[in-house]
């Protein structure tokens, strides 16, 4: 069972308050990954947005498992009515259980109201896709909207179970962006990968993005013209997009799974133990969690064996 | 002091525009804004002469005039202001008060506005002497040349304005020619045989001189801005203890002369003396003098609560404690020391060796996180466009991080060449001419490692072409007093090319010779005479002679250069990968090798024959681009990983090192050396390498610590590698080779 660190902190917390309840996590279905390099204007942005999207669906295709399903529209695809289909067919396949995640690469606009993706063709506004969205029932939702001007488009997005990340605060950043190289780069850089338990989560590719995005800026000493945002830390912490290794095998054997059990103990005193830290001394904090990590690997070793 | 892409010479400030002190007088009203000295008219003595004065102006304007020497707080100054704006208003064709207004404005440091109204004067009436005595004044404060066409355009007017004689005698005394300086002195006093200035001019030249001055030192008497003149003239000529020692003179004979207070506390901080700098500075605050330079250095000083100071002692004992002082921003203090301070060492010793002098006092060294603390710790001014300077034993200089990325700051040249001005100004007492200092400098940023120091750029091909360079006896005029935009950038390579040639053909040793002979106070042309055997007209000749032999082909080639290269960078840009890329690029190598910025065409070649699969193809062409001395980060990588690839770690690992010269805050670059000196066995240079890593706080917390915890194991140092596994578990307790390395370390992975 993979675990999330701040499932735990969440859970750390809660067991402290007395509130104490499995972290068992629930079943998930399929995930539905639609992704849109939109109009780029330029030859330029034109292969820029159509190589991210190709990079994207190349990689969530190469994601281990058959619980997913991928589809990417760009150049002369990335029309309104293709898009519109392609949201249709989720919907219309997506059940609660599964997962959606919508990213949309490209140029946005914003007039003061209204953000609008730009496509080749009619363009489509945030509250339009909005509707489209509310259609597909997937109760673990993911919108990461990398346009210019995309920060206009997170009122319309809103909804409850679904995560927003968008590559601008508000809809008057209007420079082409740079967050959605960092993203990509995020779903095949290891170091995207925090808490190393070779799964990238949303928030861990957001924060990937956003750190690469703010150097991008101070290294070029130019004001950033933009700043990303992401709507529900907690939510986007638990968001699987893609793993670098094998789905943890389940485990059957009755000793092993004592120790799996055994496992997961030590890791939420590990969660209790941080969460005590700025109380503790120093020294009895080290102490205390060398000994749970030595205890932690021992554990892994054993399971692994 | 190290040049920069613009500006440079020590107290080159240009006018002041857009700088404004706070507190200050009002602006005035929206002028027609001049280029300095680009719209100031010849006098007209046929213009008729301007309308006297209306009595109640007059009678108004000496009012506001009391009140202004009277004032003392910035407010009293804006009171001021405001008068002067009213009357204006009431009389906007009077010269008289625009002069005036324009006075207080200077006085108060508005240099910009101020000009503006002397403009404006003089197109009211353009025989005004007063509005050309006050541009003389202003552009005089900025180095600008055309002080001298004001001051003589006063002169016109009224040949008894003596003091425009001894703003000609400061600009020729900051030339270095001393007997124009002296010529005008003596005509200011011919005039007024007190005229202050003019006396602090001889008493400047014979200082300057190493003759006694005490003759003209006394005729000074009690006028503080006479010491005041002197001390400003020996900080320009970096004699900074001395400038010093007559900044305290000035302030002694009137206490009340703020500006003096200021300067002494600029002065002492460039020396590093810290705590009387603040109090002559808080002083000089506090009693109204606000100017750019003492509200921006109070400012700084705040910050230095933020630096860390690390020292070594020398390793005789009897040489100065400690040896070496570094300064460095605590956020990147931990990343940066370990290569600074290695290379602070590394130069001291190799200049202690090469010049056979050793210091007698400490050396420090200040890095600048901020490009604008850098400028106002030189200047007292942000943006300056310089990249360090020297005062005396304190180097101050830029940082990695203050310069962008895209520019590939070679941080390591820039110490080295500053620690080289330590070194000469201290051999001749601070007598080293100020183009002989900046050549040796310029020289041996690439004598120990040829890829270092900047290359032939096309500014210095243009100028080569067009002949400006100077000739060996006038090279001090170029840093100075330039007479166009580059030629002090031209400057420093041409005195820096000067120093290859007299290397080249007289050996190392002529160089340290020549700096002993100028201690002894020798004018150029008498050193290049008694050192080398040869008048300075052959120098010349034979020196540009050399020149031509090694630039020639790139200057006569430039412009069809240009041409070739801009299409060859169109070509590819476009998508295109024409079959005669690698053919027209390396024609182009040969034309101007030493081209290694944007769009060069070794990088070009490099690219299109990885693309194409030739591997040794673009290695070869990487390497060459390397051995000139490219800096783009990328390249450089690519070039690593393809060494590494082929086998030659060593190579991959020193391809890197160089680009720590350039870029030694990129988290990417620590890591692939960590890693590469993982492999060859050099272990504790991966342990330096990861633990920079980790100072530099990437996001990959767990990854950082692992990596460090590795090179420590590998070090033998299974205590450390212990902590460091730990730290990386308890960032991601999952992390399983951390978990493995944990258990190894603490013998507890079931193996012993």
């Amino acid at each position: 069972m993979r675990r999330s660190s701040l499932l735990n902190t969440a859970a750390a917390t809660l067991c402290l308050s007395g509130l104490c309840f499995s972290t068992a996590r629930p079943a998930f279905g399929a995930t539905y990954f639609l992704t849109v390099a939109g109009l780029g204007g330029e030859p330029d942005y034109e292969q820029r947005f159509e190589m991210l999207a190709t990079d994207t669906d190349k990689m969530l295709r190469e994601q281990p498992g058959s619980d997913k399903v991928v589809e990417t529209l760009k150049g002369a695809d990335a029309t309104r009515a293709k898009l519109e289909a392609a949201l249709g067919k989720i919907a219309a396949q997506a059940k609660p259980a599964d997962a959606f995640v919508f990213m949309m690469i490209g140029h946005g606009t914003f007039d003061g109201s209204e953000y609008k993706f730009n496509l080749p063709g009619p363009d489509i506004s945030a509250p339009e896709l909005a509707v489209l969205l509310n259609r597909i029932s997937a109760s673990r939702q993911l919108i990461v909207d990398m346009t210019s001007a995309s920060g206009g488009a997170t009122d319309a997005f809103k909804k409850e179970g679904r995560v927003i990340i968008t590559a601008t605060k508000s809809g008057t950043e209007k420079n082409a962006t740079v967050f959605s190289r960092f993203w990509v780069q995020a779903l095949r850089d290891p170091a995207a990968d925090t808490d190393k338990n070779n799964a990238v989560t949303a928030l861990e590719a957001y924060k990937f993005a956003q750190a690469k995005t703010a150097a991008f800026f101070t290294d070029a000493k130019h004001l950033a013209t933009e700043h990303s945002v992401v709507s529900d830390e907690s939510h986007a912490g638990t968001f699987t997009l893609v793993r670098s290794g094998p789905a943890a095998a389940e485990v059957t054997d009755p000793a092993k799974q004592q120790l799996v059990a055994a496992k997961e103990q030590i890791e939420n005193k590990i969660d209790a133990l941080k969460f005590q830290k700025e109380l503790m001394d120093p020294s009895d904090y080290r102490r205390q969690m060398t000994a749970l990590l030595l205890q932690l690997a021992k554990t892994q070793e054993a399971i692994e064996k | 002091m190290k040049r920069a892409a613009v500006l440079a010479g020590l107290g080159l400030l240009g006018i002041c525009a857009g700088i404004v002190a706070q507190n200050q007088p009002p602006a005035a009203p929206p002028a027609q804004k001049a280029a300095a000295g680009s719209s100031m008219p010849e006098p007209n003595p046929s213009a008729p002469k301007a309308s006297p004065m209306k009595p109640q102006t007059a009678s108004a304007l000496k009012q506001l005039q009391d009140l202004w020497h009277a004032s003392r707080t910035p407010e009293d100054f804006r009171s001021v202001g405001h008068g002067f704006e009213a009357l204006l208003k009431a009389d906007p064709t009077d010269a008289e008060i625009r002069v005036r207004y324009a006075d207080l404005l200077a006085e108060r440091f508005n240099a910009a506005d101020a000009e503006s109204l002397y403009l404006e004067a003089l197109k009211l009436d353009p025989n005004n002497a007063d509005a050309y005595m006050g541009l003389a004044e202003l552009y005089a404060d900025g180095f600008d040349e055309h002080s001298a066409q004001a001051a003589k355009a006063a002169l016109e007017i009224d040949p008894k304005r003596f003091h425009a004689d001894e703003i000609l005698g400061r600009m020729a005394l900051e030339d270095s020619n001393y007997a124009k300086a002296a010529e005008m002195a003596d005509a200011a006093l011919k005039i007024n045989p007190d005229a202050v200035e003019a006396i602090a001019i001889h008493a400047t030249i014979e200082l300057l001189n190493d003759k006694p001055a005490d003759a003209w030192v006394s005729k000074i008497g009690n006028r503080g801005e006479g010491y005041a003149d002197v001390a400003k003239e020996l900080v320009i000529n970096r004699r900074y203890e001395d400038g010093v020692a007559f900044y305290r003179k000035a302030i002694a004979a009137n206490p009340q002369l703020w500006s003096a207070h200021s300067q002494l506390g600029v002065n002492l901080m460039r020396l590093g003396r810290n705590e009387e700098a603040q109090s002559e500075l808080d002083l000089a605050y506090s009693n109204g003098y606000t100017d750019a330079a003492t509200s921006n250095t109070l400012q700084l000083m705040e910050t230095y609560k933020n630096y860390q100071t690390f020292t070594w002692p020398s390793a005789s004992p009897d040489g100065p404690q400690p040896a070496g002082i570094l300064k460095l921003d605590q956020k990147e203090a931990g990343a940066l020391r370990p290569y600074f301070e290695a290379e602070m060492k590394k130069a001291m010793a190799t200049y202690e060796k090469k010049y056979g002098y050793k210091m007698t006092k400490p050396v420090q060294v200040e890095v600048y996180r901020r490009e604008n603390d850098f400028g106002v710790r030189v200047m007292g001014l942000p943006g300056v466009g310089l990249l360090g300077v020297t005062f005396n034993t304190v180097v101050a200089m830029d940082g990695p991080s203050s310069r962008s990325k895209q520019e590939g700051y070679h941080w390591a040249s820039v110490l080295w060449h500053e620690l080289s001005h330590v070194y000469t100004i201290a051999m001749t007492n601070e007598r080293i001419p100020r183009w002989f200092t900046e050549g040796v400098a310029v020289h041996e940023e690439s004598a120990t490692i040829p890829d270092w120091g900047d290359r032939l750029n096309p500014t210095i091909l243009a100028a080569i072409r067009e002949k400006k360079l100077l000739p060996i006896a006038d090279m001090d005029r170029g840093f100075v007093h330039p007479t166009y935009p580059d030629q002090v950038i031209v400057s420093y390579f041409q005195a820096g090319m000067i120093c290859d040639y007299i290397v080249k053909r007289w050996g190392d040793a002529k160089l340290v010779d020549i700096i002993h002979a100028f201690a002894k106070t020798q004018s150029t042309v008498d050193v290049i005479r008694e050192q080398l055997k040869i008048e300075p007209a052959a120098f010349d000749k034979d020196f540009l002679a050399d020149l031509e032999a090694r630039t020639g082909k790139a200057v006569a080639g430039f412009t069809e250069w240009t041409k070739e290269l801009r299409e060859l960078n169109t070509d590819v840009k476009d998508g295109k990968a024409p079959s005669d890329l690698v053919e027209r690029a390396r024609k182009l190598e040969t034309i101007y090798p030493e081209y290694v910025e944007a769009g060069n065409p070794y990088v070009l070649a490099g690219d299109a024959l990885l693309k194409a699969g030739d591997k040794a193809g673009a290695m070869a062409e990487y390497a060459k681009y390397s051995k000139i001395g490219g800096r783009n980060l990328e390249t450089m990588e690519k070039y690593a990983d393809l060494l590494a690839s082929s086998g030659d770690k060593k190579a991959a690992i020193a391809a890197l090192w160089r680009m720590i010269y350039c870029f030694p805050l990129d988290s990417g670059l620590h890591e692939k050396l960590g890693n590469l000196d993982l492999e060859t066995a050099a272990n504790a240079d991966a342990v330096r390498e990861f633990q920079v890593l980790v100072d530099l706080n990437p996001d990959d917390k767990a990854g950082s610590h692992y990596n460090l915890a590795r090179a420590f194991k590998a070090n033998g140092q299974t205590d450390k590698a212990r902590e460091e596994a730990i730290t990386a578990l308890e960032a991601a307790p999952e992390y399983r080779p951390a978990q493995k390395l944990l258990l190894e370390v603490s013998g507890e992975d079931g193996k012993n």
